[in-house]
Protein backbone atom coordinates (compact mmCIF):
# COMPACT_ATOMS: atom_id res chain seq x y z
CA UNK A 1 0.00 0.00 0.00
CA UNK A 2 1.63 2.93 -0.76
CA UNK A 3 1.60 5.63 1.73
CA UNK A 4 3.64 8.09 0.50
CA UNK A 5 3.31 9.87 -3.19
CA UNK A 6 4.96 12.46 -4.46
CA UNK A 7 4.15 13.62 -7.61
CA UNK A 8 6.16 16.23 -10.65
CA UNK A 9 7.13 17.89 -7.25
CA UNK A 10 8.51 21.64 -8.46
CA UNK A 11 9.92 24.14 -5.82
CA UNK A 12 11.82 27.63 -6.81
CA UNK A 13 13.38 29.17 -3.90
CA UNK A 14 12.80 33.13 -3.47
CA UNK A 15 16.15 34.16 -4.85
CA UNK A 16 15.87 31.73 -8.19
CA UNK A 17 17.09 28.33 -6.95
CA UNK A 18 15.64 25.52 -8.36
CA UNK A 19 15.89 23.22 -5.67
CA UNK A 20 13.35 20.58 -6.81
CA UNK A 21 12.58 19.98 -10.65
CA UNK A 22 9.51 17.81 -11.55
CA UNK A 23 9.94 15.04 -8.54
CA UNK A 24 7.99 11.82 -8.47
CA UNK A 25 8.30 8.93 -6.26
CA UNK A 26 6.57 6.84 -3.80
CA UNK A 27 6.78 4.98 -0.65
CA UNK A 28 5.03 2.08 0.65
CA UNK A 29 4.15 0.92 3.88
CA UNK A 30 7.20 -1.56 5.27
CA UNK A 31 9.34 0.11 2.78
CA UNK A 32 12.07 1.91 3.75
CA UNK A 33 12.94 4.50 0.86
CA UNK A 34 16.61 6.05 0.31
CA UNK A 35 16.98 9.45 -0.54
CA UNK A 36 20.59 9.81 -2.03
CA UNK A 37 22.30 12.96 -3.22
CA UNK A 38 25.09 15.46 -3.42
CA UNK A 39 25.42 18.64 -1.14
CA UNK A 40 22.46 21.05 -2.22
CA UNK A 41 20.41 18.45 -4.57
CA UNK A 42 17.41 19.03 -2.74
CA UNK A 43 16.82 16.21 -0.52
CA UNK A 44 16.26 18.44 2.42
CA UNK A 45 13.73 20.91 0.52
CA UNK A 46 11.79 17.80 -0.76
CA UNK A 47 11.16 16.38 2.76
CA UNK A 48 10.56 19.79 4.04
CA UNK A 49 7.24 19.77 1.57
CA UNK A 50 6.36 16.45 2.49
CA UNK A 51 6.45 17.67 6.29
CA UNK A 52 4.16 20.76 5.19
CA UNK A 53 7.25 23.45 6.10
CA UNK A 54 7.26 24.44 2.65
CA UNK A 55 4.83 24.77 -0.38
CA UNK A 56 5.42 23.64 -3.80
CA UNK A 57 5.48 25.73 -6.60
CA UNK A 58 3.82 22.58 -8.59
CA UNK A 59 2.92 19.03 -8.20
CA UNK A 60 0.79 16.89 -5.44
CA UNK A 61 1.69 15.31 -2.44
CA UNK A 62 -0.44 12.54 -0.73
CA UNK A 63 -0.17 10.60 2.34
CA UNK A 64 -2.15 7.85 3.11
CA UNK A 65 -5.68 9.55 1.77
CA UNK A 66 -4.94 12.71 2.59
CA UNK A 67 -3.71 15.48 0.59
CA UNK A 68 -0.71 17.01 2.42
CA UNK A 69 -0.30 20.68 0.02
CA UNK A 70 -4.22 21.12 1.44
CA UNK A 71 -3.97 19.71 4.78
CA UNK A 72 -0.73 20.30 6.35
CA UNK A 73 -2.02 19.76 10.01
CA UNK A 74 -3.44 16.25 8.55
CA UNK A 75 0.35 15.62 7.08
CA UNK A 76 2.11 16.42 10.73
CA UNK A 77 -0.12 14.04 12.09
CA UNK A 78 0.72 10.97 10.08
CA UNK A 79 4.13 12.03 10.00
CA UNK A 80 7.35 12.11 12.41
CA UNK A 81 10.00 13.73 11.90
CA UNK A 82 14.14 13.67 12.55
CA UNK A 83 15.53 16.77 11.12
CA UNK A 84 19.03 17.12 9.43
CA UNK A 85 20.03 19.88 12.26
CA UNK A 86 20.39 18.21 15.32
CA UNK A 87 17.30 17.43 17.13
CA UNK A 88 16.27 20.37 19.94
CA UNK A 89 17.44 18.60 23.17
CA UNK A 90 19.06 21.19 24.89
CA UNK A 91 18.00 21.14 29.29
CA UNK A 92 16.65 17.66 28.57
CA UNK A 93 17.86 14.27 29.24
CA UNK A 94 17.93 11.77 26.47
CA UNK A 95 14.94 9.93 27.98
CA UNK A 96 13.01 13.21 28.92
CA UNK A 97 12.91 14.46 25.02
CA UNK A 98 11.76 11.70 23.79
CA UNK A 99 8.73 11.12 25.95
CA UNK A 100 8.08 14.26 25.48
CA UNK A 101 7.69 14.01 21.79
CA UNK A 102 6.33 11.00 22.53
CA UNK A 103 3.48 12.78 24.50
CA UNK A 104 2.99 15.79 22.18
CA UNK A 105 2.62 12.72 19.08
CA UNK A 106 -0.64 11.43 21.01
CA UNK A 107 1.30 8.25 22.52
CA UNK A 108 -0.05 6.71 25.89
CA UNK A 109 2.18 7.17 28.58
CA UNK A 110 2.95 3.82 29.64
CA UNK A 111 3.22 2.83 25.87
CA UNK A 112 5.75 5.75 25.22
CA UNK A 113 7.71 5.25 28.24
CA UNK A 114 8.33 1.41 27.30
CA UNK A 115 8.77 2.52 23.51
CA UNK A 116 11.50 5.06 24.68
CA UNK A 117 13.17 2.44 27.08
CA UNK A 118 13.59 0.24 23.99
CA UNK A 119 15.18 2.74 22.12
CA UNK A 120 17.51 3.88 24.16
CA UNK A 121 18.87 0.38 25.20
CA UNK A 122 18.98 -1.01 21.76
CA UNK A 123 20.80 2.32 20.51
CA UNK A 124 23.20 1.92 24.07
CA UNK A 125 22.06 5.22 25.77
CA UNK A 126 20.82 3.67 28.55
CA UNK A 127 23.02 4.67 30.54
CA UNK A 128 23.20 8.14 29.47
CA UNK A 129 19.55 8.53 29.15
CA UNK A 130 19.04 10.19 32.19
CA UNK A 131 21.81 12.97 32.57
CA UNK A 132 20.44 16.47 31.72
CA UNK A 133 23.40 17.48 30.40
CA UNK A 134 24.70 18.84 27.39
CA UNK A 135 25.23 15.53 25.00
CA UNK A 136 27.37 14.88 22.82
CA UNK A 137 26.46 15.59 18.57
CA UNK A 138 26.10 11.58 18.05
CA UNK A 139 23.84 10.88 21.13
CA UNK A 140 21.62 14.38 20.00
CA UNK A 141 21.47 12.64 16.80
CA UNK A 142 20.74 9.20 18.08
CA UNK A 143 17.87 11.05 20.45
CA UNK A 144 16.45 13.17 17.81
CA UNK A 145 15.99 9.35 15.96
CA UNK A 146 14.48 8.73 18.96
CA UNK A 147 12.31 11.33 19.28
CA UNK A 148 11.04 9.95 15.72
CA UNK A 149 10.54 6.37 16.38
CA UNK A 150 8.64 6.91 19.96
CA UNK A 151 5.34 7.06 18.35
CA UNK A 152 6.34 6.79 14.69
CA UNK A 153 4.12 8.05 12.19
CA UNK A 154 2.31 6.35 9.11
CA UNK A 155 5.27 8.27 7.37
CA UNK A 156 8.88 8.48 8.92
CA UNK A 157 11.34 11.09 7.47
CA UNK A 158 15.02 10.84 8.38
CA UNK A 159 16.89 13.30 7.23
CA UNK A 160 20.70 11.98 7.56
CA UNK A 161 19.99 10.12 10.93
CA UNK A 162 23.07 8.49 10.73
CA UNK A 163 25.64 11.20 10.60
CA UNK A 164 28.05 11.64 13.68
CA UNK A 165 27.09 7.80 14.92
CA UNK A 166 29.84 5.27 15.76
CA UNK A 167 30.38 2.25 13.33
CA UNK A 168 28.63 0.07 16.50
CA UNK A 169 25.81 2.34 17.08
CA UNK A 170 25.51 3.24 13.07
CA UNK A 171 25.16 -0.65 13.00
CA UNK A 172 21.99 -0.78 15.73
CA UNK A 173 20.45 2.20 14.36
CA UNK A 174 19.94 0.67 10.71
CA UNK A 175 18.47 -2.36 12.72
CA UNK A 176 16.18 0.05 14.33
CA UNK A 177 15.13 2.12 11.19
CA UNK A 178 14.62 -1.51 9.55
CA UNK A 179 12.35 -2.38 12.28
CA UNK A 180 10.14 1.19 12.31
CA UNK A 181 9.51 0.13 8.29
CA UNK A 182 8.43 -3.49 9.49
CA UNK A 183 5.96 -2.47 12.03
CA UNK A 184 3.73 -0.63 8.75
CA UNK A 185 5.43 2.71 8.27
CA UNK A 186 6.72 4.34 5.19
CA UNK A 187 10.47 5.16 5.62
CA UNK A 188 11.95 8.20 4.15
CA UNK A 189 15.67 8.72 4.22
CA UNK A 190 18.22 10.97 3.04
CA UNK A 191 21.86 9.85 3.75
CA UNK A 192 24.64 10.07 2.36
CA UNK A 193 25.97 6.60 3.64
CA UNK A 194 25.54 5.12 0.69
CA UNK A 195 27.64 2.02 1.48
CA UNK A 196 25.56 1.23 4.38
CA UNK A 197 22.52 2.15 3.03
CA UNK A 198 22.62 -0.17 0.48
CA UNK A 199 21.78 -2.78 3.03
CA UNK A 200 19.05 -1.29 4.71
CA UNK A 201 17.17 0.35 2.04
CA UNK A 202 14.21 -1.33 -0.58
CA UNK A 203 14.65 1.19 -3.12
CA UNK A 204 15.80 4.48 -3.57
CA UNK A 205 16.20 7.86 -5.64
CA UNK A 206 19.42 9.51 -6.68
CA UNK A 207 18.63 12.89 -6.78
CA UNK A 208 21.24 15.49 -8.33
CA UNK A 209 20.14 19.32 -9.54
CA UNK A 210 16.67 18.94 -8.01
CA UNK A 211 15.81 16.16 -10.45
CA UNK A 212 15.55 12.42 -9.92
CA UNK A 213 18.67 10.79 -11.95
CA UNK A 214 17.57 7.17 -11.24
CA UNK A 215 15.25 5.32 -9.39
CA UNK A 216 15.00 1.81 -8.17
CA UNK A 217 16.16 -1.37 -5.68
CA UNK A 218 19.78 -1.38 -5.37
CA UNK A 219 20.23 -4.71 -7.42
CA UNK A 220 18.59 -3.36 -10.25
CA UNK A 221 20.14 0.35 -10.74
CA UNK A 222 23.48 -1.75 -10.10
CA UNK A 223 22.27 -4.12 -13.03
CA UNK A 224 22.02 -1.46 -15.02
CA UNK A 225 25.44 -0.26 -14.99
CA UNK A 226 26.19 -2.93 -17.15
CA UNK A 227 29.22 -4.06 -15.23
CA UNK A 228 29.36 -6.14 -12.29
CA UNK A 229 32.50 -6.25 -10.87
CA UNK A 230 34.77 -3.28 -9.94
CA UNK A 231 38.52 -3.30 -10.09
CA UNK A 232 40.50 -0.90 -7.65
CA UNK A 233 44.40 -0.44 -8.18
CA UNK A 234 46.65 1.12 -6.06
CA UNK A 235 49.11 3.19 -8.91
CA UNK A 236 52.62 3.56 -8.26
CA UNK A 237 52.74 6.58 -10.39
CA UNK A 238 49.93 8.73 -10.94
CA UNK A 239 51.58 10.05 -14.21
CA UNK A 240 51.81 6.74 -15.71
CA UNK A 241 48.97 5.77 -15.93
CA UNK A 242 49.04 1.59 -17.55
CA UNK A 243 47.15 0.74 -21.04
CA UNK A 244 44.31 -1.44 -19.91
CA UNK A 245 43.00 -4.48 -22.04
CA UNK A 246 39.37 -4.66 -24.05
CA UNK A 247 38.73 -7.11 -21.02
CA UNK A 248 39.15 -3.96 -18.74
CA UNK A 249 36.45 -0.59 -18.77
CA UNK A 250 38.16 2.38 -17.15
CA UNK A 251 35.75 4.15 -14.74
CA UNK A 252 38.27 7.06 -13.45
CA UNK A 253 41.62 8.12 -12.28
CA UNK A 254 41.94 10.09 -9.67
CA UNK A 255 45.52 10.63 -7.94
CA UNK A 256 47.13 7.52 -7.56
CA UNK A 257 43.16 5.69 -7.56
CA UNK A 258 42.39 3.55 -10.82
CA UNK A 259 38.81 2.27 -11.06
CA UNK A 260 37.34 0.25 -13.76
CA UNK A 261 34.37 -1.96 -14.74
CA UNK A 262 34.80 -5.60 -15.45
CA UNK A 263 32.10 -8.20 -17.00
CA UNK A 264 32.45 -11.53 -14.99
CA UNK A 265 32.94 -13.82 -18.06
CA UNK A 266 36.22 -11.37 -17.88
CA UNK A 267 37.17 -12.04 -14.57
CA UNK A 268 40.16 -13.91 -15.45
CA UNK A 269 41.53 -11.84 -17.99
CA UNK A 270 41.37 -8.89 -15.72
CA UNK A 271 43.28 -10.89 -12.65
CA UNK A 272 46.02 -12.31 -15.11
CA UNK A 273 46.59 -8.53 -16.26
CA UNK A 274 46.35 -6.65 -12.87
CA UNK A 275 48.96 -9.40 -11.49
CA UNK A 276 51.08 -8.59 -14.02
CA UNK A 277 50.80 -5.28 -13.73
CA UNK A 278 51.16 -5.42 -10.28
CA UNK A 279 54.93 -7.69 -10.74
CA UNK A 280 56.18 -5.09 -12.96
CA UNK A 281 55.42 -2.76 -10.51
CA UNK A 282 53.39 -0.13 -12.51
CA UNK A 283 50.65 -0.62 -9.53
CA UNK A 284 51.45 -1.42 -6.26
CA UNK A 285 48.10 -3.25 -4.86
CA UNK A 286 44.06 -4.07 -6.70
CA UNK A 287 41.44 -5.83 -5.53
CA UNK A 288 37.97 -6.69 -8.00
CA UNK A 289 34.91 -7.00 -6.05
CA UNK A 290 31.37 -6.85 -6.96
CA UNK A 291 30.23 -3.00 -8.33
CA UNK A 292 28.58 -1.45 -5.27
CA UNK A 293 25.57 1.50 -5.35
CA UNK A 294 28.69 3.49 -4.92
CA UNK A 295 29.45 3.05 -8.02
CA UNK A 296 25.91 3.48 -9.15
CA UNK A 297 25.61 7.21 -7.61
CA UNK A 298 29.05 8.13 -8.58
CA UNK A 299 28.05 7.50 -12.29
CA UNK A 300 24.52 8.62 -11.73
CA UNK A 301 25.96 12.24 -10.12
CA UNK A 302 28.77 12.19 -11.96
CA UNK A 303 27.09 12.55 -15.34
CA UNK A 304 24.37 15.10 -13.75
CA UNK A 305 27.20 17.44 -12.79
CA UNK A 306 29.54 17.46 -16.40
CA UNK A 307 25.51 17.97 -17.86
CA UNK A 308 25.27 20.66 -15.50
CA UNK B 1 -9.17 18.79 24.26
CA UNK B 2 -5.88 18.11 21.66
CA UNK B 3 -5.14 22.04 22.07
CA UNK B 4 -4.96 21.66 25.15
CA UNK B 5 -2.96 18.94 25.51
CA UNK B 6 -0.21 20.06 22.83
CA UNK B 7 0.11 23.27 24.95
CA UNK B 8 0.55 21.86 28.40
CA UNK B 9 2.97 19.79 27.21
CA UNK B 10 4.81 22.52 24.73
CA UNK B 11 4.72 24.54 28.35
CA UNK B 12 6.77 21.63 30.29
CA UNK B 13 9.02 21.35 27.66
CA UNK B 14 9.60 25.43 28.25
CA UNK B 15 10.08 24.63 31.95
CA UNK B 16 12.64 21.29 31.44
CA UNK B 17 14.60 23.80 29.53
CA UNK B 18 14.99 26.50 31.66
CA UNK B 19 15.01 24.49 35.09
CA UNK B 20 18.58 24.96 35.72
CA UNK B 21 17.73 28.60 35.39
CA UNK B 22 14.32 29.10 37.06
CA UNK B 23 16.23 30.57 40.43
CA UNK B 24 18.46 32.92 38.40
CA UNK B 25 15.29 34.06 36.01
CA UNK B 26 13.01 34.61 38.99
CA UNK B 27 15.54 36.18 41.20
CA UNK B 28 16.20 38.82 38.28
CA UNK B 29 12.79 39.76 38.34
CA UNK B 30 12.74 39.95 41.66
CA UNK B 31 15.64 42.17 41.42
CA UNK B 32 14.09 44.44 39.32
CA UNK B 33 10.93 44.71 41.02
CA UNK B 34 12.50 46.08 44.28
CA UNK B 35 14.89 48.29 41.98
CA UNK B 36 11.91 50.08 40.73
CA UNK B 37 10.58 51.03 44.01
CA UNK B 38 13.74 51.93 45.53
CA UNK B 39 15.37 53.49 42.51
CA UNK B 40 12.51 55.92 41.91
CA UNK B 41 12.22 57.18 45.03
CA UNK B 42 15.62 58.89 43.92
CA UNK B 43 14.34 60.06 40.55
CA UNK B 44 11.32 61.63 41.88
CA UNK B 45 11.76 63.22 45.02
CA UNK B 46 8.52 64.67 45.61
CA UNK B 47 6.54 61.78 45.71
CA UNK B 48 2.26 62.10 45.97
CA UNK B 49 0.35 59.31 45.89
CA UNK B 50 -0.65 59.53 41.93
CA UNK B 51 2.88 59.35 40.70
CA UNK B 52 3.28 56.23 43.10
CA UNK B 53 0.35 54.84 41.92
CA UNK B 54 1.39 55.17 38.47
CA UNK B 55 4.90 53.92 39.01
CA UNK B 56 4.16 50.99 40.48
CA UNK B 57 1.18 49.72 38.77
CA UNK B 58 2.94 50.90 35.43
CA UNK B 59 6.44 48.28 36.20
CA UNK B 60 4.65 45.01 36.18
CA UNK B 61 2.43 46.09 32.87
CA UNK B 62 5.63 47.48 31.26
CA UNK B 63 7.47 44.40 31.69
CA UNK B 64 4.70 42.25 30.84
CA UNK B 65 4.93 44.42 27.49
CA UNK B 66 8.79 44.31 27.13
CA UNK B 67 8.37 40.50 27.46
CA UNK B 68 6.35 39.88 24.62
CA UNK B 69 7.82 42.74 22.49
CA UNK B 70 11.48 42.02 23.21
CA UNK B 71 12.10 39.00 25.01
CA UNK B 72 9.56 36.81 23.27
CA UNK B 73 10.62 37.40 19.75
CA UNK B 74 14.47 37.52 20.45
CA UNK B 75 13.75 33.71 22.09
CA UNK B 76 11.76 32.69 18.56
CA UNK B 77 15.05 34.25 16.61
CA UNK B 78 17.12 32.18 18.70
CA UNK B 79 15.08 28.88 18.11
CA UNK B 80 14.75 29.78 14.16
CA UNK B 81 18.40 29.83 14.20
CA UNK B 82 18.79 26.65 16.47
CA UNK B 83 16.25 24.87 14.33
CA UNK B 84 14.30 24.13 17.03
CA UNK B 85 11.51 26.51 15.25
CA UNK B 86 11.44 24.37 12.30
CA UNK B 87 11.20 21.03 14.70
CA UNK B 88 8.20 22.41 16.76
CA UNK B 89 6.49 23.33 13.54
CA UNK B 90 6.82 19.96 12.21
CA UNK B 91 4.96 18.39 15.51
CA UNK B 92 1.36 17.97 15.18
CA UNK B 93 0.51 20.80 17.08
CA UNK B 94 -1.53 24.29 16.54
CA UNK B 95 0.01 26.84 15.14
CA UNK B 96 0.16 29.24 17.94
CA UNK B 97 -0.11 26.83 20.71
CA UNK B 98 4.07 27.19 21.18
CA UNK B 99 3.68 31.11 21.28
CA UNK B 100 0.95 30.48 24.17
CA UNK B 101 3.07 28.17 26.04
CA UNK B 102 6.39 30.28 25.26
CA UNK B 103 3.72 33.48 26.82
CA UNK B 104 2.63 31.59 29.75
CA UNK B 105 6.32 30.86 30.91
CA UNK B 106 7.16 33.66 30.96
CA UNK B 107 4.48 35.47 32.29
CA UNK B 108 4.67 32.78 35.30
CA UNK B 109 8.81 33.97 35.76
CA UNK B 110 7.38 37.97 36.05
CA UNK B 111 5.18 37.27 38.85
CA UNK B 112 7.36 37.19 41.51
CA UNK B 113 8.87 40.41 40.44
CA UNK B 114 5.66 41.84 40.21
CA UNK B 115 4.39 40.72 43.34
CA UNK B 116 7.41 42.34 45.00
CA UNK B 117 7.00 45.60 43.24
CA UNK B 118 3.37 46.00 44.61
CA UNK B 119 4.41 44.99 47.91
CA UNK B 120 7.24 46.97 48.47
CA UNK B 121 4.75 49.90 47.24
CA UNK B 122 2.51 49.56 49.32
CA UNK B 123 4.77 49.61 52.51
CA UNK B 124 6.69 52.02 51.58
CA UNK B 125 4.74 54.38 49.86
CA UNK B 126 1.19 53.61 50.99
CA UNK B 127 0.23 52.48 47.65
CA UNK B 128 -3.37 51.60 48.22
CA UNK B 129 -3.96 48.12 46.57
CA UNK B 130 -7.38 46.80 45.72
CA UNK B 131 -6.88 43.66 43.66
CA UNK B 132 -10.01 42.66 41.95
CA UNK B 133 -10.63 39.40 39.82
CA UNK B 134 -10.19 41.35 36.60
CA UNK B 135 -6.27 41.36 36.75
CA UNK B 136 -6.19 38.26 35.54
CA UNK B 137 -7.78 38.72 32.42
CA UNK B 138 -5.72 42.37 32.35
CA UNK B 139 -2.45 40.26 32.60
CA UNK B 140 -3.19 38.06 30.29
CA UNK B 141 -4.70 40.20 27.70
CA UNK B 142 -1.49 42.46 27.80
CA UNK B 143 1.19 39.90 28.15
CA UNK B 144 -0.97 38.44 24.96
CA UNK B 145 -1.44 41.38 22.67
CA UNK B 146 2.27 42.57 22.92
CA UNK B 147 3.37 38.72 22.72
CA UNK B 148 1.24 38.30 19.54
CA UNK B 149 3.54 41.79 17.90
CA UNK B 150 6.75 40.41 18.97
CA UNK B 151 5.56 36.93 17.58
CA UNK B 152 4.83 38.30 14.32
CA UNK B 153 7.87 40.06 13.48
CA UNK B 154 9.87 37.12 14.73
CA UNK B 155 8.65 34.92 12.21
CA UNK B 156 8.26 37.51 9.27
CA UNK B 157 11.81 39.06 9.60
CA UNK B 158 15.26 37.27 9.15
CA UNK B 159 16.29 35.71 12.74
CA UNK B 160 18.79 38.48 12.74
CA UNK B 161 17.17 41.34 11.88
CA UNK B 162 14.33 40.49 15.05
CA UNK B 163 16.36 41.89 17.73
CA UNK B 164 16.87 45.34 16.19
CA UNK B 165 13.27 45.32 14.86
CA UNK B 166 11.73 44.78 18.08
CA UNK B 167 13.86 46.86 19.89
CA UNK B 168 12.77 49.82 17.75
CA UNK B 169 9.13 48.66 17.75
CA UNK B 170 9.45 48.58 21.91
CA UNK B 171 11.14 52.20 21.69
CA UNK B 172 9.06 54.02 19.65
CA UNK B 173 5.80 52.23 21.72
CA UNK B 174 6.64 53.12 25.03
CA UNK B 175 8.72 55.87 25.11
CA UNK B 176 6.42 58.26 25.34
CA UNK B 177 3.97 55.75 26.63
CA UNK B 178 1.46 56.75 29.78
CA UNK B 179 2.10 53.66 31.57
CA UNK B 180 4.32 55.46 34.14
CA UNK B 181 2.09 58.66 34.06
CA UNK B 182 -0.94 60.18 32.95
CA UNK B 183 -2.03 60.78 29.60
CA UNK B 184 -3.07 64.19 30.42
CA UNK B 185 0.86 65.09 30.56
CA UNK B 186 1.47 64.49 26.86
CA UNK B 187 0.65 66.97 24.60
CA UNK B 188 -3.17 66.80 22.98
CA UNK B 189 -1.76 64.96 19.64
CA UNK B 190 0.00 62.62 21.29
CA UNK B 191 -3.03 61.78 23.77
CA UNK B 192 -5.10 61.93 20.27
CA UNK B 193 -2.41 59.22 19.03
CA UNK B 194 -2.22 57.07 22.15
CA UNK B 195 -6.27 56.90 22.15
CA UNK B 196 -6.00 54.89 18.94
CA UNK B 197 -2.99 52.76 20.35
CA UNK B 198 -3.37 50.22 23.09
CA UNK B 199 -0.91 51.24 25.83
CA UNK B 200 -2.56 53.78 27.95
CA UNK B 201 -5.70 50.89 27.79
CA UNK B 202 -2.92 48.20 28.53
CA UNK B 203 -1.61 50.34 31.91
CA UNK B 204 -5.27 51.33 32.86
CA UNK B 205 -7.06 47.20 33.06
CA UNK B 206 -3.64 46.57 34.95
CA UNK B 207 -4.06 49.56 37.16
CA UNK B 208 -7.85 49.10 37.31
CA UNK B 209 -7.36 45.69 38.34
CA UNK B 210 -4.87 46.28 40.97
CA UNK B 211 -6.10 49.45 42.42
CA UNK B 212 -10.07 49.30 41.15
CA UNK B 213 -9.00 53.19 39.67
CA UNK B 214 -9.49 53.33 35.81
CA UNK B 215 -9.16 56.19 34.16
CA UNK B 216 -11.72 55.49 31.69
CA UNK B 217 -14.22 52.95 31.53
CA UNK B 218 -12.82 49.99 32.12
CA UNK B 219 -15.01 47.97 29.64
CA UNK B 220 -13.89 50.42 27.10
CA UNK B 221 -10.14 49.80 28.36
CA UNK B 222 -10.87 45.61 27.84
CA UNK B 223 -12.75 46.09 24.61
CA UNK B 224 -10.10 47.91 23.22
CA UNK B 225 -7.16 46.03 24.68
CA UNK B 226 -9.17 42.67 23.72
CA UNK B 227 -9.15 44.00 19.49
CA UNK B 228 -5.95 44.76 19.87
CA UNK B 229 -5.26 41.27 21.01
CA UNK B 230 -7.42 39.59 18.32
CA UNK B 231 -5.90 41.38 15.78
CA UNK B 232 -2.74 40.82 16.69
CA UNK B 233 -3.50 36.95 16.97
CA UNK B 234 -4.75 36.83 13.53
CA UNK B 235 -1.82 38.69 12.27
CA UNK B 236 1.02 36.20 14.30
CA UNK B 237 -1.29 33.07 13.28
CA UNK B 238 -0.98 34.05 9.68
CA UNK B 239 2.76 34.32 10.05
CA UNK B 240 2.87 31.08 11.47
CA UNK B 241 0.53 29.38 9.05
CA UNK B 242 2.71 30.93 6.24
CA UNK B 243 4.48 28.61 3.87
CA UNK B 244 8.07 29.75 1.67
N1 LIG C 1 15.52 28.83 2.37
C1 LIG C 1 16.20 28.79 1.22
N2 LIG C 1 16.22 29.85 0.39
C2 LIG C 1 16.89 29.81 -0.77
N3 LIG C 1 17.57 28.75 -1.21
C3 LIG C 1 17.62 27.67 -0.43
C4 LIG C 1 16.93 27.62 0.82
N4 LIG C 1 17.14 26.41 1.38
C5 LIG C 1 17.90 25.72 0.52
N5 LIG C 1 18.19 26.47 -0.57
C6 LIG C 1 18.97 26.04 -1.74
O1 LIG C 1 18.29 24.95 -2.36
C7 LIG C 1 19.20 23.96 -2.78
C8 LIG C 1 18.83 22.62 -2.17
O2 LIG C 1 19.03 22.68 -0.78
P1 LIG C 1 18.70 21.45 0.18
O3 LIG C 1 18.88 21.91 1.56
O4 LIG C 1 17.37 20.89 -0.19
O5 LIG C 1 19.86 20.44 -0.24
P2 LIG C 1 20.19 18.98 0.33
O6 LIG C 1 20.04 18.03 -0.79
O7 LIG C 1 19.39 18.71 1.56
O8 LIG C 1 21.73 19.14 0.69
P3 LIG C 1 22.61 18.53 1.91
O9 LIG C 1 22.98 17.15 1.52
O10 LIG C 1 23.82 19.41 1.94
O11 LIG C 1 21.78 18.61 3.14
C9 LIG C 1 20.59 24.47 -2.41
O12 LIG C 1 21.13 25.08 -3.55
C10 LIG C 1 20.33 25.50 -1.35
O13 LIG C 1 21.29 26.51 -1.37
MG1 LIG D 1 19.83 18.42 3.50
Amino acid sequence: MTLLQVEHVTKRYRGGVLANDDICLDVAAGEVFGLLGPNGAGKTTLVSQVLGLLLPDEGTIRIGDVDAIADPAAARRMCSFQPQAAAPVDGLSAREAIELIGAIRGGRKATVRTRASELLDALDLADVADRAVPMSGGMARLTGFCMAAVVPGRVVVLDEPTNDVDPLRRRALWQEIRKVADDGAAVLLVTHNVLEAERCVDRLAIIGGGRVLAQGPPASLKAQLGAPLRLDCALDDPTNVPRLPAAITLSSVTGRRLLAHVQHHDVAAAVAWAQSAQDEGTIVEFSLTAASLEDVYARWVEAEASAA
Amino acid sequence: MNSVRSYVLLLRWQYLRYRPLLPLLAGIQVALGVGVIFGFSFLVPHLTSTVVLYFATGAPTLSLILMGLTALPQEVAQNRSTGKFTYVAALPVPRLAPMFADVTFWMLIQLPGAVVTLLLANLRFGLHLNISGLVVPAVILVALTASAVGYAIAVALPPNATSQVSSFVSIALLLFSPINFPLDRLPVWLQDVHRALPVTYMSDIMRGGLTGRYDVSRWLAFAVVAAWCALGLTVSGRAARHRG
